[in-house]
């Protein structure tokens, strides 16, 4: 008989599983209801989602909204693009050098190209790092001109190690190219440079301290031709960027200096590895400084080395403040940037207008009206151009003379500049003068004299005068008088310039004398006040001997061989504008002779052999009171005209650039 | 066979959807309490009043400039509101310990601090201590404003605005620099491209969505909270300034184009006049601020600063706006006293009020009294022989700060909309010749002053 048993469960339940099943398939109803439920499920699916991207969206723009809605910067940022890095190891140079052109390529890029007329002759030279291929310094020296290659070899030298060398000649390099030179050149590697002469062609590329990579030369047939132009293909192996850089340690002051020697080349021990030149100086503070918060301005365009040494002797100076110091860049010059970067002081840079000298006119105005913008409480500002040195005391002069600027209406600048300065007509270190020619050079301008009368009539760009010989313009000038020292605080050694050239240079500027003594006290700053000064000069003319106006005033013998006395001597001028005398006198003393400078109603003061010695002009000065009856004038007679032709009026106002 | 199928299918979209519903919600929920209780921890720390990490931030921070000798100075409007009703008492002891965090500890955001450019040293050590202090910081540079209108000189750029960021609380630290004007300016502060716009919520400082121009303030050195900090020494008057301190740059690209296209008059007699209107209107802006009446730029001038940031050469004048209220009866003595002396006085305080005075050779000074109406600003003119009345009608505007010929003064800060009410739509041409009485696209005709009363409403000098 069939019994149920118990264990027959599972298979109960397995049937009650399936009977549900079933029953659900069959159930059409049901089915349709679970469709749909899953539909509205994948519905309210969609709808939460829709709502979800919605809602965090509108939250997420919200939020934006509110962080920053009125703070976006209009002005979108372009980005600058930056050179892609390349993994080359191996650089392809170019070099051409020819009579009319020169030009470099490496990688098919142009680093030089110089075809200009009557310019670029000499020796280019361009400095690539090792690591990278970049330009780090790119010069030409006339080595045509004499002294041009002392530069060089002082340039090569200053080179570091490792780095690749490339030379190119235009039109003419040999002539004042002195042995030392050569020497230079051929232990760099050079074949050909012992044996370079008149108009040769030549190229070469090397390693410092290395490997040479090329060189070609093409020689002058004769003196009066060209060699041929010589074009020069190689290749140059690159190192690892560890190998051109210096392990310096890791301060704030050496990572300018890091920035700085990765991307420049040509300023020596700056940049050497062990040792390095400081770039920080801090000199002595000056004692109750009167001139810590008055800017200084650094007019300053595309001659960084120039802009190099000037600041070293700026930062140098005893009371300067680094902080109110700004170099204005007459043009988009990355090199002088770099300069100023690596002292950590501020550099702006001015889109050039004009040409030549109405360019130098418009960057001046420039710079001094954003002198005095940025500062606006100062009441002064110190303009210093960038081929100046600057005296260890140039602050302590300020100092110590700028109240007079303040107080004194009838003044017109204080300079640190003494045209008639020279190493054989200058010898007091504190002693001040009043004088009627504006110096420039180093000067301190009053702002109210800027605002008030200069800045509204300044030389439009269209004018291509100079701004230093407008300001002496006697509209401008309006016959106030400058004070300078009897020795410069400041030295002019810019050789390449605007109005500049070596042998200029050498005429004029050499033989300046240039104060290197510390805190000298003057001692007449009193006295220089519009009557006081007039006092001291009676004072003086009274005390000088008057010299023996019959001997010949350009000899060495017309001053007796003392020390310290006072000397007179009286000279014929006319009227007030009557220089005839004393441009023939300045000349034979070899002193600035292209314009007058230097004078103070008709009177001079210098030094001869040590001696105090005044030149006044007769009848003219107003102290031709002070001339014995017994004595005439002596009267100098300009050369005849074919000499006379050898002044150059048009580099007159050459100082200035 | 294909029926199950079908059911297993649905069966499975249906799980997976429940599934991914379920995640979405959870989601959702989780980003709305994310948001609603950052709103309610800020509800709470408003509730207590007293939230000493901000206390602990502004002492941190303070710390951090004073070793540095930075000084910098309190102007956050916040805490110089609650300053400003204990005045008194904070000056008389300037030592007390402070028995509860009363100022420090207030519900804010930011706290705001000031530094004078020259005083601030860019130096990065600053940083490096703060970043080790735990601080986030976020720079904030532009171009300086001081070298825009000059032609073309590209400066550095120059820091504006500084945040320092410690836990919940910022410090928000505002540069002044010092303009030609004897003012102090603050930069807007717009965020660059690449900058974190969640670093802190901008949209709550209360310095930086306009440039600022103040003046040098007086400092006083007190302890609140325990704190030593430098604040203004009039905290209530500083506020007022601050709610007026909105400054306009002259427009100098637009007057550059224009002297594209007009050459500016370069002649001796254009550098002359502007050397006198200047002189002019800087004597004119110490006297009347020493009364303490505010005046604006008005037509003439006012155009020369909107469309050429300068004097305007032809103009022959000065000329200048003040409200009515702001009168005040010692404006003509003050004026002779300073050598300027009353040319002539046309209408009567009620009604188009104008007074002009006699500047160095020719040049007048006019100030023109404004009306306020509901809708409109008006100023009135008068002819002297025919006694008739002129109306000049302006739509309503406000008053901004702007840099001047070396002077802060204020201008219409709509000064668009004042410009072309006065000049037209063509006031980009420069017109030499004009005529006060039909020129001006705003002018109405107002009738004529009675007879009788033309002694008192016409007076010439």
């Amino acid at each position: 008989e069939w019994k149920p048993n118990p264990a027959i469960k599972p298979h109960k339940k397995r049937s009650w599983y399936l009977a549900w099943k079933y029953k659900l398939m069959n159930q059409r109803a049901l089915r349709k209801l679970c469709q749909t439920g899953a539909v509205l499920f994948l519905l309210v699916t969609v709808i939460v989602n829709i709502k979800l991207i919605l809602d965090t969206r509108r939250a997420a723009y919200e939020e934006e909204e509110e962080s920053a809605q009125d703070y976006d910067d209009e002005l979108l940022n372009v980005e600058v693009a930056r050179h892609p890095v390349s993994n080359k190891k191996v650089l392809d140079v170019e070099v051409y050098s020819s009579r009319s052109k020169v030009y470099v390529a490496v990688d098919e890029t142009t680093v030089l190209e110089d075809e200009a007329r009557e310019q670029g002759r000499g020796i280019h030279v361009i400095v690539l790092n090792q690591a990278t291929g970049h330009v780090m310094a790119k010069r030409v020296f006339d080595t045509y001109s004499p002294h041009e290659d002392e530069a060089m070899v002082l340039f090569l030298n200053m080179v570091a190690r490792g780095r690749i060398l490339i030379f190119t000649i235009k039109d003419e390099g040999s002539f004042h190219l002195k042995d030392t030179a050569k020497n230079v050149l051929k232990s760099l590697g050079s074949q050909v440079a012992p044996f370079l002469s008149w108009r040769d062609m030549w190229t070469f590329v090397g390693k410092k301290g290395g490997e040479v990579y090329g060189e070609k030369h093409a020689k002058s047939p004769a003196l009066s031709t060209w060699g041929d132009p010589v074009l020069l293909k190689t290749e140059v192996h690159l190192t690892s960027v560890e190998d051109a850089e210096c392990h310096w340690p890791d301060t704030e002051l050496n990572r300018r200096r890091k920035r700085f020697c990765s991307k420049v080349e040509g300023y020596g021990s700056v940049c050497s590895c062990k040792d390095p030149t400081p770039i920080e100086f801090n000199p002595d503070p000056l004692k109750d400084n009167k001139v810590f918060d008055v800017p200084v301005a650094v007019i300053a365009g595309n001659r960084p080395n120039y802009l190099y040494r000037m600041l070293r002797s700026l930062l140098s100076a005893q009371g300067v403040n680094p902080q109110m110091i700004t170099v204005f860049i007459d043009g988009y010059y990355e090199e002088p940037m770099d300069v100023v970067e690596l002292f950590g002081l501020s550099g702006i840079q001015h889109t050039p207008i004009s040409i030549k000298n109405a360019r130098v006119s418009q960057h001046y105005k420039a710079s001094l009206t954003a002198t005095f913008n940025l500062f606006p409480d100062a009441k002064f500002a110190v303009v210093l151009e960038e081929d100046l040195d600057i005296s260890v005391d140039f602050f302590s002069f300020l100092s110590q003379s700028i109240h007079l600027l303040e107080e004194d209406e009838s003044l017109y600048c204080i300079s640190a500049w003494n045209d008639q300065g020279y190493e054989h007509t200058a010898e007091d270190p504190s002693l001040l003068y009043r004088v009627e020619t504006m110096p420039g050079l180093g000067w301190v301008l009053r702002k109210s004299l800027y605002k008030d009368e200069l800045e509204p009539k300044w030389p439009t760009p269209e004018k291509l005068w100079d701004w230093d010989m407008w300001m002496r313009m006697p509209e401008q000038r309006k016959g106030r008088e400058c004070i300078i020292p009897d020795i410069s605080r400041s030295y002019h050694f810019g050789i390449v310039g605007l109005n500049m050239n070596g042998y200029f240079h050498e005429a004029y500027f050499k033989k300046h004398k240039f104060n290197t003594i510390p805190n000298v006290q003057f001692k007449n700053v009193e006295s220089l006040r519009k009557d006081a000064y007039e006092t001291e000069i009676h004072r003086l003319l009274g005390e000088a001997e008057v010299l023996d106006h019959s001997k010949n005033p350009c000899e060495d013998s017309f001053v007796p061989d003392t020390e310290g006395r006072v000397y007179v001597m009286f000279i014929r001028m006319e009227q007030e504008a009557d220089f005839t005398t004393w441009t023939q006198l300045a000349k034979c003393l070899h002193i600035w002779d292209l314009d007058v400078r230097g004078n103070h109603r008709g009177l001079w003061r210098l030094f001869r052999k040590k001696n105090h010695f005044l030149v006044v002009g007769v009848p003219a000065s107003p102290y031709s009171a002070k001339k014995p009856s017994s004595v005439t004038p002596i009267y100098m007679e300009p050369p005849a005209k074919e000499e006379g032709a050898v002044a150059v009026p048009a580099v007159a106002a050459a100082e200035q650039t | 066979m294909q029926k199950i199928n079908k059911n297993v299918v649905l069966a499975l979209l249906s799980l997976t959807s429940l599934v991914f519903l379920l995640f979405q919600l959870y989601y959702y929920k989780f980003y709305l309490s994310q948001k609603n209780g950052a709103v309610l921890s800020k509800v709470r720390g408003g509730q207590l009043g007293q939230d000493s990490t901000k206390w602990h931030v502004v002492r941190k921070f303070l710390g951090l400039i004073s070793s540095h000798n930075i000084p910098v100075y309190l102007i956050d409007p916040l805490i110089l509101g609650l300053v400003d009703k204990d005045i008194e008492q904070i000056r008389s002891s300037p030592d007390g310990p402070s028995p509860e965090c009363k100022y420090f500890c207030a519900p804010r955001d930011f706290t705001t601090f000031a530094v004078l450019d020259k005083t601030w040293k860019h130096e990065a050590g600053l940083f490096r201590t703060a970043e080790k202090m735990g601080f986030q910081w976020l720079k904030i540079i532009n171009k300086d404003p001081r070298l825009d209108g000059m032609d073309d000189l590209s400066g550095i750029e120059i820091p504006l605005h500084y945040i320092f960021k410690l836990a919940s609380h910022a410090i928000h630290l505002v540069i002044f620099y010092e303009r030609s004007g004897n003012y102090l300016w603050h930069g807007p502060l717009r965020l660059k491209k690449h900058m974190d716009r969640k670093f802190v919520p901008f949209r709550k400082l209360h310095f930086g969505r306009y440039p600022g121009a103040y003046k040098k303030p007086e400092l006083l050195l007190v302890s609140i909270d325990d704190l030593k900090v430098q604040i203004p020494k009039n905290p209530s008057s500083f506020l007022e300034e601050m709610s007026h301190s909105r400054f306009l740059e002259c427009r100098y690209r637009e007057a550059r184009a224009f002297f594209q296209l007009y050459p500016d008059d370069a002649s001796l007699d254009a550098v002359e006049f502007r050397k006198k209107a200047k002189s002019l209107l800087h004597l004119a802006a110490l006297t009347l601020n020493n009364l303490g009446v505010k005046f604006w730029l008005s037509s003439g001038t006012c155009l020369g600063w909107y469309r050429q940031c300068n004097v305007i050469p032809h103009s022959k004048d000065v000329d200048l706006g003040v409200f009515i209220k702001d009168y005040k009866a010692d404006i003509i003595p003050a004026f002779q006293k300073a050598g300027l002396p009353l040319k002539h006085k046309f209408g009567k305080v009620e009604d188009s009020l104008e007074l002009s005075f006699q500047g160095e050779d020719d040049v007048k000074l006019d100030i023109f009294f404004f009306y306020e109406e509901v809708d409109h600003i008006w100023n009135g003119g008068t002819q002297a022989k025919s006694g008739k009345k002129f109306k000049y009608i302006f739509p309503k505007f406000t008053l901004c700060w702007t840099e001047f010929v070396e002077l802060r003064v204020h201008v219409p800060c709509e000064t668009l909309q004042y410009v072309e009410a006065n000049y037209g739509p063509d006031w980009k041409v420069p017109v030499k010749t004009w005529d006060w009485k039909s020129s001006p696209s705003n002018v109405q005709y107002n009738g004529v002053w009675p007879v009788d009363e033309w002694d008192d409403v016409i007076q010439i000098y």
